[in-house]
């Protein structure tokens, strides 16, 4: 453990250094995050001048919702993101093999390796949005209920790395991962919009099947609810099983990887 | 640039876009029908909710109608949005060869985008199949209608274009003007009303919305298309697009004539 901690140091450090060399880039990274937090507020505002009520919540529970998105997404952003862009290229060309050589898990390396530290500052503005759209809720929401919100998005963060890699794994047998990579994206959507807004079959996929509406849904649900440990145990079992499945296919895909390039 | 020429570069385009023919078919379509499936859960939600029978002038149908069209028609407006070749030519240098060439620079990249149509023309046809049995047909659709509507759209793609373009010349002075791309992206979606029908935002709001250029991204041709829009508002519609057009080939041109002064033409 001590040895991934440590590697996981020496990543952090090339990230902010080779980040660095961009600066433009970093500036519009941020600009770019902030115009579309504004923009999914601006969304569910003109929403709410036609409705009071949006998959059961109220505004005010909406924007804590969002608050919670835009810090699964900053995180995903800065610690997964860019690992996830280049595995299957990696897969594609062969260079995998060099990772599988080293002492070191692989699935370790190839998801967390490059730190995304442009990112990071995004990541810094998404926690402050969070707060104020905490801060700025209208009934007293509790430190401990808080607490419990912000852990569950954590594991909210993970499943969503977990759901990306399901994704992304079969570019051992695919080669190209890049139309299952471009579904993952647009279901990720689901997960932006509360999950009370869906019916049927549907709902049922997502929280079961595809659970991109349990990532920050049932946390959000969970805080606004209260006691009910339902829905947090719902999303630990939903997160085990699919970490589990992404374990079992990485194996898999592993014996299918004949490390020659495409 | 002689109309054979161009012609023959949209052909050998759209060629290549066909080429990995399941990857493609897999993405966009899935993408296709999920982002009308969310966009409809809302339409559905709101309208449970609120109880109300119309919403902005829009009944649940139209309003789910107007979705559905706004996703096709989005096909054809964003047709190579996320490919950023201008910039990466630039940054890679692969732009000195295309100075060489007998062709305008930005001509040539906009017969590419045509081009990229091929494949969403293919697309959309298959999904429009659908829509009468699924959604129904709209009640203000006439063939005038959807002559009009398309007349928008084919603006509505060189519009989007031209706002693009000077954006992605950026990368004269910048390594990364992806996320500047991502940023219009966001903008127009909400602006131009592929997020929410524009009908849906406070008065004062929709009156500036109606000035800037994203409505005549998606908005305008959808409703045009769907007989929202009286020919006479149209044909101002289509001057104001046109403005628009005008406006961002200058303001492309005049970034361009800087840019070149700053491209060394080896890459970065």
């Amino acid at each position: 453990m001590i040895r991934y901690l440590r590697l996981y140091g020496y990543f952090l450090r090339f990230s902010f250094s080779r980040a660095m060399e961009f600066r433009l880039d970093f500036f519009f990274r941020i600009v770019m995050d902030a115009v579309w937090y504004v923009v999914q507020f601006s969304f569910f505002w003109v929403l709410y001048r036609h409705t009071a009520l949006l998959g059961g919540w109220t505004f005010d529970q909406v924007m804590v919702f969002m608050g919670g998105v835009f810090v699964v997404d900053a995180l995903h952003m800065t610690v997964f993101s860019n690992n996830m862009w280049w595995f299957p290229i990696y897969v594609n060309k062969g260079d995998l093999d060099y990772h599988l050589v080293r002492p070191v898990s692989p699935l370790f390396v190839m998801s967390v390796r490059d730190f995304a530290a442009n990112s990071f500052v995004n990541l810094l503005m998404a926690v402050a949005v969070l707060t104020w759209t905490l801060a700025r809720y209208p009934a007293p929401l509790g430190a401990g209920p808080v607490a419990v919100y912000v852990v569950s998005l954590l594991v909210g963060t993970f499943l969503y790395y977990v759901l990306h890699m399901l994704f992304l794994i079969p570019a051992f047998w695919m080669h190209t991962s890049h139309g299952l990579r471009e579904i993952y994206f647009v279901l990720g959507e689901t997960m932006t919009r509360p999950v009370g807004i869906f019916t049927g079959w549907v709902r049922s996929v997502l929280v079961s099947i595809l659970p991109f509406g349990v990532i920050v849904s049932f946390p959000a649900k969970s805080l606004f609810e209260g006691a009910s440990p339902g829905p947090l145990l719902h999303m630990a079992a939903v997160t085990a099983a699919a970490f589990l499945a992404m374990v079992g296919m990485w194996r898999w895909g592993l014996r299918s990887y004949v490390s020659a390039s495409s | 640039m002689r109309l054979e020429l161009l012609w023959h570069i949209v052909s050998v385009e759209a060629r290549r876009r066909m080429t990995y023919r399941a990857d493609f078919w897999i993405g966009s379509v899935a993408g296709i029908v999920v982002k009308f499936a969310v966009a409809a859960f809302i339409v559905g939600a709101i309208f449970r909710e609120s109880g109300a029978g119309r919403i902005g002038g829009f009944t649940y149908q139209e309003m789910l109608l107007y979705y559905v069209t706004v996703v096709l028609m989005g096909l054809f407006v964003q047709t190579s949005e996320r490919e950023q070749s201008v910039s990466q030519e630039i940054y890679e240098g692969g732009l000195t060869r295309h100075l060489l060439y007998p062709v305008s620079y930005g001509t040539m990249k906009y017969a590419q985008q045509i081009a990229a149509a091929v494949p969403a023309l293919i697309q959309a046809t298959l999904l429009t199949v659908w829509v009468p049995w699924a959604v129904g047909i709209p009640e203000g659709l006439t063939w005038g209608s959807a002559a009009r509507g398309l007349a928008a759209l084919a603006a509505a793609n060189m519009l989007h274009f031209l706002l693009t373009y000077p954006v992605q010349l950026v990368a004269f002075w910048a390594d990364n003007v992806w996320s500047l791309l991502v940023m219009h992206r966001f903008a127009s979606a909400l602006l131009g009303g592929m997020l929410v029908p524009l009908a849906l935002f406070p008065e004062g709001a929709r009156r500036v919305l109606e000035l800037l250029p994203f409505r005549y991204l998606y908005a305008f041709p959808v409703e045009a298309f769907l007989g929202r829009v009286p020919p006479r508002d149209w044909a101002a519609g289509m001057v104001l697009s046109a403005a628009w057009c005008g406006v961002f080939t200058l303001i492309g041109r005049a970034v361009w004539r800087r840019g070149m002064l700053e491209y060394t033409g080896v890459g970065i």
